[in-house]
């Protein structure tokens, strides 16, 4: 058990001292009478420092991510890791995302990220950089080897926070003005991207074809017999 | 080929020619380079500010303000949080504290070199004599302190009672019962032992102990006041177990369930003797820097170039009658 006790161990203690510590307050000088109390561990009762803001948005696309697969047997074909993230609340229209997410779908990671810097659309933007910060993700948190052998295997926008204004037409007339705000989810899976991700596009085998071909054939009726 | 190559040649004829003087004339048309030109100019713009008036300006919030909070100074964080009605913090906000467990471990046990890589029936192994804990008067003066509090507290027996402690810590830890864990286990190691295997699957076994467990050091130590005493108890163990670790896709990422290795370990034990609900729990590892190198991770990491400074270049100014070289050149 030599690995357990030893990686990482500033990084936990960072972050259980920053998660111990009031937001906004000051450490207090008590503790630095005695040098080894110092590094000691507090345990708080529960902190009620700053007023609770509940989560606003889409909630359920990173819990995604915390599923645990049961170990692999030996000979079973080697699963695919994926990572899933998301962008909440973007100030831009989701029919207008919709052109920028579908465009993605099915391509490598570097494919995209090239693509996108070229698009002319603004949702490429922070499309972008949720492809990045998703790459990031999977090398770091979900044991992804290479950061390029990721594929956008689902990528979609749905409908943000839209707050209503109002403008003036000629003769009186008043106009509503939608400010649209999207959420954008991307899921990147480890490996090569697909040869064909969408089916109607994909070219048809000739067994395809010739079933296809038989079946027209069949269906093939002399108007007016019995 | 002879074909294709007359046809082309027709075409940018044909192109040419059907394009104005203005337009051949003009570089960026004939050179092919991209250029973006605006198609979103109002027809009639001498009335832009009365079509601004048109429409009432909403204030939209910002929901991008989570990455930049951190930026912020405490002046500006006081600003914002005027700006919402959210009062601040009382700075005189009680609360009580609870200390179960130091933060360290207090004159760490140093491991004899090449402790358990030789075996006591070999000639250099026999010549490594063990060390007697009775010996060590600063660790029996430890053991006093701990049998005032603890009055069946011995080293041998403790011994055997510290690996009972070790294999349910374990055992807890694979199964992710982290009730039992914290019965076993103190506040300074469960995050070790813990972070890094919450997306993990962890398979281990304890298959026997091939030394009997001893203890080797013992400290006390007050934090605070003179009567807060915790003691830290190492001990050590000559097991033989099996670790095999998968990723949160099931994919093997250390050892194996089959292959059993020897472990000698320095395990450290404390207990906040003055409480009296204090228990022996698993506090530190004592790793020394003669251990052999671990079995590294099934991962490849991209090597950090080493950042050689180089020396700024310096400007040359370009000749503006061409020289020889330039010449040559083109």
């Amino acid at each position: 058990m030599e690995i357990l006790l030893r990686q990482f161990q500033t990084k936990s203690f960072l972050s259980i001292c920053k998660c111990l510590e009031p937001a906004y307050s000051h450490a207090t000088s008590w503790t630095s009478g005695n040098a080894m109390l110092g590094k000691t561990l507090f345990h708080t009762s529960n902190t009620v420092a700053m007023p609770y803001n509940p989560p606003k948005g889409p909630r359920k696309w990173p819990i995604y991510n915390k599923k645990i697969f049961a170990p692999q047997l030996p000979g079973e074909e080697r699963r695919p890791a994926y990572v899933c993230h998301m962008r909440t609340n973007i100030k831009y229209s989701p029919f207008k995302m919709w052109y920028v997410a579908s465009m993605i779908r099915g391509m490598s990671v570097d494919e995209a990220i090239k693509q996108l810097s070229f698009v002319n659309k603004q949702g490429a933007v922070h499309v972008k950089e949720v492809l990045l910060e998703a790459q990031k993700l999977a090398v770091e948190k979900h044991n992804v080897e290479f950061k390029s052998n990721l594929w956008v295997a689902e990528s979609f926008a749905t409908k943000g926070l839209v707050m209503k204004g109002i403008r003036r037409h000629a003769k009186g007339r008043v106009g509503l003005v939608h400010y649209f705000h999207c959420h954008y989810f991307v899921r990147l899976e480890e490996g090569s991207p697909p040869a064909h991700f969408f089916f109607e596009t994909a070219p048809k085998t000739t067994k395809t074809l010739l079933s296809e071909w038989v079946d027209e054939m069949r269906q093939r009726r002399i108007p007016g017999s019995l | 080929m002879s074909s294709l190559s007359q046809f082309t040649c027709f075409r940018t004829l044909l192109a040419s020619s059907l394009k104005t003087a203005y337009q051949r004339n003009m570089p960026t048309m004939n050179a092919g380079i991209q250029v973006r030109e605006r198609h979103t100019k109002h027809w009639a713009p001498a009335f832009k500010k009365l079509r601004r008036l048109k429409v009432q300006k909403v204030k939209l919030p910002n929901f991008r303000e989570e990455d930049t909070i951190s930026e912020l100074t405490p002046d500006q964080i006081r600003s914002r949080m005027k700006e919402q009605g959210i009062l601040p913090p009382r700075s005189w906000m009680e609360r009580p504290i609870t200390i179960s467990a130091t933060g360290a471990v207090f004159e760490p046990y140093i491991p004899p070199e090449g402790d358990g890589k030789l075996s006591s029936l070999t000639l250099g192994g026999a010549k490594q004599s063990m060390e007697f804990l009775s010996k060590k008067s600063k660790s029996m003066l430890a053991v006093r302190k701990i049998r005032s509090f603890e009055d069946s507290f011995s080293p041998s027996t403790f011994a055997e009672e510290a690996q009972d402690i070790y294999i349910k810590a374990h055992k807890a830890l694979v199964e992710k019962d982290y009730d039992t864990l914290h019965q076993c286990v103190t506040e300074l190691c469960f995050p070790l032992m813990t972070e890094d295997l919450k997306m993990c699957t962890t398979r281990w076994q304890f298959l026997k102990s091939l030394e009997p467990p001893r203890v080797v050091h013992a400290r006390c130590t007050d934090i605070i006041n003179k009567e807060n005493i915790f003691s830290q108890v190492t001990v050590r163990f000559h097991t033989q177990q099996t670790l095999a670790v998968y990723d949160r896709f099931g994919r093997l990422i250390y050892g194996s369930e089959v292959v059993a290795k020897d472990v000698v370990e320095y395990v450290v034990f404390e207990k906040h003797l003055a409480n009296s609900y204090g228990l022996w729990r698993i506090h530190e590892k004592i790793i020394p820097d003669w251990m052999p190198a671990r079995e590294p991770g099934r991962k490849t990491y991209v090597q950090q170039k080493p950042v050689v400074e180089s020396e700024p270049v310096a400007d040359t100014a370009v000749p503006a009658t061409p020289t020889e070289q330039s010449a040559a050149v083109a």
